[in-house]
């Protein structure tokens, strides 16, 4: 190869032993010849650029003293000897030194740079074709060990191995055999970012925008370093776009799986609402019918309000799906905590049709900063809840105001007159999130409605809520729901 | 309105949903078609023109959106849409789009039927008089006045616009896009936000009692309903 430094000196050593037989060559054609002075001379001067051209400027300046000499020797009078008779004879002899000096010098700079230029053109090559064919060639993910491979036969390695930033084995592995790589170096390669040569073979550290994701290890790479270096980033670019298509790949995936898991969801969700929506327009309709029929009535009520928490929770299920899905996520705006107690009560109808509600809002109550459906969600399960637990003479009350422990934080409280808290639900309350039924919390669940207060909990979660069970001062339990406050709003008329 | 007794179309995939609904609002005085999805209610409301229509969102073949489509592009009829939860978002769409009042599944029929009456009043009566009144309420359009509870009630010109509005529509969901479009003229600078920041000025100079709203209702996810109901 022309790049090659070995080949340029054993072409030097070629053109110096080639040196005297020359000078004798071309000494013996002008004698044959019977040539004068001048013509000797040009031979000479030929002779020189050939040398210089062949060999580089120092076996042309060597060049130049032997043909001087043979010139003086053989060409100018007295011939035979080394001296110069007439002063006219010293000027062509220094005339011919400096010209063949010049020329030769000249020649082997013009000879550098045209090998310089071929090494350029031949690195760019190298690189162009590792770039095709890491990039160009194949669009597949999964191409890492092919890449590695194209990347040591373009730097001429005979074998090598990738080795991935933090994993001890290689990636992949090309050539005959891998020779143990000393993980010190490979992290010498890593953490300086520049390469490092050791025992026969080349690590590449192989870092793309501030970051090294691996080495490349190349034993008897004959590309030389620039080439190298540019390779080592090409590949690092290589490896860098296997990973982003990996996630592109994940992510694309993750992408179906909500789609449908949301089309799963609303498909439930419309196939569960609608014969409960056709159970419900039957009873009010049984009801008009059975009017005067005060049992069957009674057995009526019982069924409509069994519907209705089948409804409810049904509602709180396919919400907590939706949230734990990650298919919806909550969409908070500012709610008036008057118009949540509304739609909580219009939500219990049946249940509260023959309780005392008593609400209360503090004069300069913030609004909540919720999702609506959630929040509504959560206060109906816990109003629920107190209706079930506490005794129908006793009023329920609806309580809010601004958090005193918090100023951006709004309380929301249903308070009863019930037992009490039962030990299954505050062990449930203080322990695990996960909302999973235990057997442990089995006695929690049937003695106040557990798995609606698991699922207000989740469901005040998903609303950045916190919600918590006291026991009432005087007997009942306050389920106390802690929600952000809306962003107080500017003045409008300032605006306006 | 024509006809002696006003015509509903019921639009539900569900035969059951849609004999239940047939029945009760015959029983309460409305005669009554049905259709099995959104291609059939088209052809029926074409043929028919029924005096509202009450149709199901998600529906095989065409939808409860295409039915409120082929609907506005004829008239005016008032459209309820069946809804469930968890498509909150369609049915802003479906109120953005032209329907009048949404019911969630599962509803009472009370409220559907108190729904139904509030539509057909609206489509019987002529255009928004001049003074609306309500219990405790009066707004006079022309004079620009509002008087709660014999005391005048001081508002701004976008509080009084979106009161008029609210009230103009009373019984029914008016849209964050709605008002938007109407009180702001769709200016782009509006935003949601700006709406609320109006709207919750404007309950607390109307609200007698913020415990219990009794004019301006919360719309979870849609915007807001006015309440009280006109006095005649």
């Amino acid at each position: 190869m022309a790049t090659d430094p070995r080949a340029i000196s054993r072409r030097g050593a070629a053109a110096w032993v080639a040196l005297p037989f020359a000078a004798a060559l071309v000494t013996l054609l002008a004698r044959f010849a019977e040539a004068n002075a001048t013509t000797a001379g040009f031979a000479y001067l030929l002779l020189v650029l050939g040398l210089a051209t062949w060999g580089g400027w120092a076996v042309g300046a060597a060049a130049s003293v032997v043909a001087m000499a043979c010139f003086n020797f053989f060409f100018l009078p007295p011939f035979g000897t080394l001296t110069i008779q007439d002063p006219a004879n010293w000027a062509a002899l220094v005339t011919f030194l400096i010209a063949s000096t010049v020329a030769s010098r000249l020649v082997a700079t013009a000879q550098r740079r045209a090998e310089e230029a071929q090494s350029r053109q031949r690195e760019v090559e190298i690189l162009y074709d590792l770039c095709f064919s890491l990039f160009a060639a194949s669009q597949r993910p999964g191409v890492l060990g092919e890449a590695a491979a194209r990347t040591l036969r373009a730097i001429g390695a005979e074998s090598g191995g990738l080795y991935l930033a933090g994993q001890e084995a290689p990636a992949s592995t090309f050539g005959p055999e891998l020779p143990p790589i000393d993980r010190d170096l490979r992290q010498r390669a890593l953490e300086t970012q520049e390469i490092v040569e050791a025992d026969g073979a080349v690590l590449l550290p192989l870092h793309v925008g501030g970051m090294t994701n691996g080495v490349l290890v190349a034993r008897g790479p004959s590309a030389p370093r620039a080439v190298l270096e540019s390779a080592g980033r090409l590949l690092a670019l290589a490896i860098e776009r296997e990973r982003l298509l990996g996630e592109a790949a994940h992510l694309e995936a993750v992408r179906e799986s909500d789609t449908l898991k949301t089309s799963l969801l609303r498909a439930v969700s419309h196939d569960l609402r609608t014969p409960l929506t056709a159970m419900r327009l039957e009873i009010e309709s049984l009801e008009g019918r059975l009017a005067g029929q005060p049992e069957a009535l009674a057995s009526l009520g019982g069924l409509s309000l069994e519907q209705g928490r089948l409804s409810r929770r049904i509602d709180n299920l396919l919400s907590l799906a939706r949230l734990e899905g990650g298919v919806a996520r909550p969409h908070p705006e500012p709610v008036p905590p008057a118009a949540l107690f509304r739609s909580a009560r219009e939500s219990l109808s049946l249940i509260l049709a023959d309780r005392a509600v008593e609400i209360r809002v503090a004069p300069h109550c913030p609004d909540v900063w919720a999702d609506p459906s959630l929040a509504l969600e959560t206060l109906v399960n816990l109003l629920e809840n107190a209706a079930r637990a506490a005794p129908a003479s006793q009023p329920l009350e609806l309580a809010a105001g601004p958090d005193p422990e918090a100023h951006d934080k709004v309380r929301l409280e249903v308070l009863d007159r019930g037992p009490g808290l039962p030990p299954g639900v505050k062990r449930m309350l203080q322990g695990t999130r996960d909302l999973r039924r235990t057997e442990d919390d089995a006695a929690g669940d049937s003695a106040a409605g557990g798995l609606g207060l698991r699922i207000a909990r989740g469901l005040a979660d998903a609303n950045g809520g916190v919600l918590t069970l006291l026991d009432r001062p005087g007997g009942g339990t306050i389920a106390r729901l802690i929600l952000p406050a809306a962003p107080e709003p500017p003045d409008p008329e300032e605006g306006a | 309105m024509s006809r002696a007794t006003p015509l509903v179309l019921v639009v539900d995939d569900d035969p059951s949903i849609r004999q239940t609904l047939s029945r009760e609002l015959e029983a309460a005085g409305y005669e009554t078609i049905s259709a099995g999805d959104g291609v059939e209610g088209k052809a029926k409301f074409e043929e028919s023109r029924p005096d509202l229509v009450i149709t199901d969102l998600a529906m095989p073949r065409a939808d409860g959106m295409a039915v409120i489509t082929a609907v506005r592009r004829i008239d005016r009829t008032p459209v309820i849409v069946l809804s469930v939860r968890g498509e909150e978002e369609d049915k802003v769409r479906a109120l953005d789009r032209g329907a009048d009042d949404y019911i969630t599944k599962p509803f009472s029929l009370r409220e559907l039927l108190a729904r139904v009456r509030t539509q057909i009043r609206r489509a019987e009566a002529g255009p928004v008089a001049e003074v609306l009144r309500f219990p405790g309420l009066e707004i006079d359009r022309a004079r620009r006045t509002v008087v709660r509870d014999g005391q005048d009630v001081r508002l701004t010109p976008t509080e009084l616009a979106i009161l008029e509005l609210l009230a103009g529509h009373a019984g029914r969901p008016v849209t964050l896009r709605q008002i938007i479009a109407k009180v702001w003229k769709g200016a782009p600078a509006t935003t949601v936000d700006t709406v609320r920041v109006h709207v919750g000025s404007l309950r607390r100079k109307l609200e007698p009692d913020a415990a219990n709203p009794r004019y301006i209702g919360t719309e979870p996810w849609v915007g807001y309903r006015f309440l009280a109901e006109l006095v005649e």
